[in-house]
């Protein structure tokens, strides 16, 4: 399992605009979600993490090593993201090349990556479309592509930059099936997302990000249940926690199932 | 106002095999609020074009069918003039910004600008719909500097200023945060109370429930169902067209709940309300198939 | 207007005086509009040039015949380096003058002058966007980038490196721009740009009485320049 310490972290764009102003936690094995406004500095705060930005004060540290001696290139073999705009990655002609592009960067030698990159296909659901060529897809499979490239990497850490854009429902529940199955093979999920009913029902840890600093850091539980701090984050809460709030219930859930459990049959 | 009539619309993509649309008919009111709903792929942006003319006028390929706009079959309209009575609002606000104004104000006059209106209009009409979108104080702004929610209020402003009679939002808000999206609907809420035609594709099932008049469901190019809402949502097999009812209903369907009209409810407001009377105090179980 | 005046006049008269006096006109009309320091990049990088031209013709120039200094053994020529001159001047007259007009104008103003006297509103539009989007496009290029390094490609060190890296960054940009471009040309046609009406504008033409009486005085001067020319070359 790998670790990731965030030390007194901030970070300034230009000189005087402080975007992250002193971040400090950890993230362990949780499924973690980064929820705030846009600007809050949730993009700025993971491309720390990929090594794109260095800090300007303060420490990120890799199971123990500061990343900021690492390479880009060496912390991609750690850290993988999955960036929102899979156009904005793809280039090769055949869905197969492009998701063993990765893992051929670096390192794994060409046998290997290509049976890496069955597996990702697999999981994705994309395995019969290996030699389709990425553009003929449609956006929402062409994400799919996108982030089978990422898991063909296999590394420990895995980010999704809004994972659930232009998706619709069957894309978001096989989504939530990745999730969900990288989590049981022990891989540290992050992701930055908007998509709150999606945070609720997947994710186990939500930070709230707001003008620089995580304001609340807690289980997706804890977090969604207090109002008045997401409503200062301009968030919202996931429906069915506001449904409960309108019946006044003793407790809240985070999705129908949990609420069908309680009440129903 | 005018009403839509849509006859056998089929049509498919230059160099694809598959009809995008297959065989479509209904009608649209004058004023109507219509959502669209379906899994990816299903045509919905396609229907959204056809309406608006871009099928076939933009985009060529294989045509059949009639599409009417009051008594203007769509088909023989060039797109440039059909816009004066068609509006449609895209995806992503970036690519809506014209790139070639300096000022949020002059870039709402773009359309205007291209449609010949005499200048003392345009500046009324400009006014008019930046009052509308809540977006008055940006007007000096540069349009790239905007944020999302902010672009995409400036792009309906954009079409609103050329009074169609119709507007078409394709999934308006699924580039935004929530607060662009809030935004949006908001400015939706609006322009739906102004009594123009609005036909509204989206994801967000909750927003569809509490907008439409009629819901349309699409699968496949072909059109599976046009009802009410409720109607729509109570359907038991929405699964298999790739969509889910709102939240409230799906709670309702799980707990055998309906309401008078012997539907399930589709919005907060009444599932709390059906919810509480059935309840006698806090934090006790519903009994099953509580029927009104 | 102002550009073909500056460059016609001097030309006409074949007086150098004249292409002094355009750049002293250019230069105070420059400072006037406060944007002098923009030109300064571009005299920068053509005094280079010129002071190169200055060097070679003032030494090899084939009318030389009469020493006018010397820097050590090198000999610089009058002839040549008044011919030089002329370049020169001729050369900074035409840069300055379209400074003025570049800088002093919007491009916007400058392409809706163009278009109501008739231009094709297409090509107005394609010309200023294409300010306004490139910007936007280098924005899209990081992010491209950013996404393929973190995919371990390397984008910094030896020149094979950054070649190997070339098509992984080159592939999405091109199709990301088409994207887009056929996302904008849809949203361009919905506002009517292909209209076959005749246009109006929302910004008022300035045109004041000032506008009119320099047009004619410009022109005034290119006839004079001209007649003077005609009378010379009759004599």
């Amino acid at each position: 399992m790998s670790t990731i310490e965030i030390k007194n972290l901030h970070f300034s764009y230009t000189e005087g605009e402080e975007i992250l102003k002193g971040l400090n936690f950890n993230i362990d094995e949780r499924s973690t979600a980064i929820i705030g406004q846009n600007g809050a500095g949730k993009t700025t705060f993971v491309k720390l993490l990929k090594g794109l930005l260095k800090p300007t004060e303060g420490e990120i540290l890799l199971n123990g090593k500061n990343i900021k001696d690492m390479t880009v290139a060496t912390i991609a073999k750690h850290i993988g993201m999955v960036f929102q705009n899979p156009n904005d990655q793809i280039f090769k002609s055949q869905v197969l090349d492009e998701v063993m592009f990765g893992p051929l960067q670096v390192g794994i030698d060409k046998e290997t990556a290509k049976k890496k990159a069955m597996e990702a296909l697999e999981v994705v659901g994309m395995a019969e479309e290996i030699h389709a060529n990425p553009y003929d897809l449609g956006l929402s499979r062409r994400k799919l592509v996108a982030i089978a490239s990422i898991l063909a990497m296999d590394t420990e850490i895995i980010i999704f930059d809004e994972p659930t854009i232009a998706q619709d429902y069957a894309g978001k529940e096989r989504i939530k099936d990745i999730i969900r199955k990288l989590r049981k093979d022990g891989k540290t999920v992050i992701t930055i997302i908007h998509d709150m009913n999606f945070v609720a029902d997947v994710f186990e840890r939500a930070i709230v990000f707001a003008q620089g600093k995580a304001i609340l850091d807690d289980s997706t539980k804890m977090v969604f249940s207090q109002k008045e701090v997401l409503e200062k984050a301009y968030l919202e809460q996931p429906d069915v926690m506001k449904l409960c709030y309108e019946l006044n219930l003793q407790e809240c859930f985070l999705n129908v199932d949990e609420l069908i459990q309680k009440y129903g049959v | 106002m005018a009403k839509i009539v849509i006859e056998n619309l089929k049509y498919k993509y230059p160099g694809m095999n598959k009809l995008a649309l297959n065989d479509i008919s209904f009608t649209i009111e004058p004023g109507e609020f219509i959502g669209i709903i379906g899994r990816n792929e299903s045509g919905k942006s396609s229907l959204c074009q056809a309406i608006a003319g871009l099928i076939p006028n933009f985009y060529k390929g294989a045509y059949g069918g009639r599409v009417f706009i009051d008594n203007m079959e769509v088909k023989k309209v060039a797109v440039e003039d059909l816009c004066e009575t068609v509006g449609i609002v895209f995806q992503n606000p970036f690519n809506q910004v014209t790139g070639s104004k300096l000022t949020v104000y002059e870039e709402i006059s773009f359309g205007l600008e291209n449609m010949g209106i005499p200048r003392e209009d345009m500046i009324k009409r400009i006014d008019d719909a930046m009052e509308l979108l809540d977006i008055s104080k940006y007007r000096d702004r540069y349009p790239f500097d905007l944020s999302g929610g902010q672009m995409q209020r400036m792009a309906i402003a954009s079409i609103i200023a050329m009074k169609p009679e119709v507007i078409l939002l394709d999934e308006p808000t699924s580039q935004l945060d929530p607060q662009g999206r809030e935004e949006v609907f908001q400015a939706v809420q609006k322009l739906s109370k102004q009594g123009i035609t609005i036909i509204m594709v989206e994801h967000n099932m909750e927003k569809i429930a509490a907008y439409s008049d009629r819901v349309v469901l699409l699968d496949d190019g072909k059109l599976i169902d046009i009802d009410i809402p409720q109607k729509i949502f109570s359907r038991d097999d929405l699964g298999e067209y790739g969509v889910e009812a709102p939240v409230y209903t799906q709670i309702c369907r799980k707990l055998g709940i309906k309401n008078k009209s012997g539907y399930y409810p589709i919005a907060l407001e009444e599932t709390k309300n059906l919810l509480n009377s059935i309840s006698k105090s806090m934090g006790k179980v519903i009994d099953q198939k509580g029927e009104m | 207007m102002y550009i073909i005046t500056a460059i016609i006049v001097p030309v006409l008269l074949g007086k150098r005086w004249a292409g002094i006096g355009f750049i002293i006109l250019s230069i105070i009309l420059l400072l006037s509009g406060k944007v002098l320091k923009k030109t300064l990049p571009l005299l920068g990088v053509s005094s280079f040039v010129l002071l190169t031209v200055l060097i070679i013709q003032g030494l090899f120039w084939s009318g030389n015949t009469t020493p006018l200094f010397n820097i050590g053994p090198a000999v610089f020529y009058k002839e040549g380096l008044n011919f030089a001159f002329g370049i020169l001047v001729n050369v900074i007259n035409i840069l300055l003058s379209f400074c003025v007009l570049i800088l002093t104008t919007k491009p916007s103003d400058m392409i809706e002058n163009f278009v109501r006297k008739g231009f094709s509103p297409r090509f107005g539009y394609v010309f200023i966007s294409v300010f306004q989007i490139i910007p936007q496009m280098t924005e899209t290029m990081s992010t491209i980038t950013d996404a393929q390094r973190s995919r371990g490609m390397e984008t910094e060190g030896k020149l094979w490196v950054r070649i190997k890296a070339f098509i992984p960054l080159i592939s999405p940009v091109i199709m990301s721009s088409l994207i887009n471009t056929k996302e904008r040309a849809l949203a361009l046609e919905v506002r009517g740009f292909n209209s076959k009406k005749k246009r109006t504008f929302l910004n008022e033409q300035v045109k004041t009485g000032a506008d009119i009486y320099i047009q004619i005085a410009l022109l005034l001067c290119i006839i004079a320049a001209l007649i003077w020319r005609i009378i010379i070359w009759l004599k």
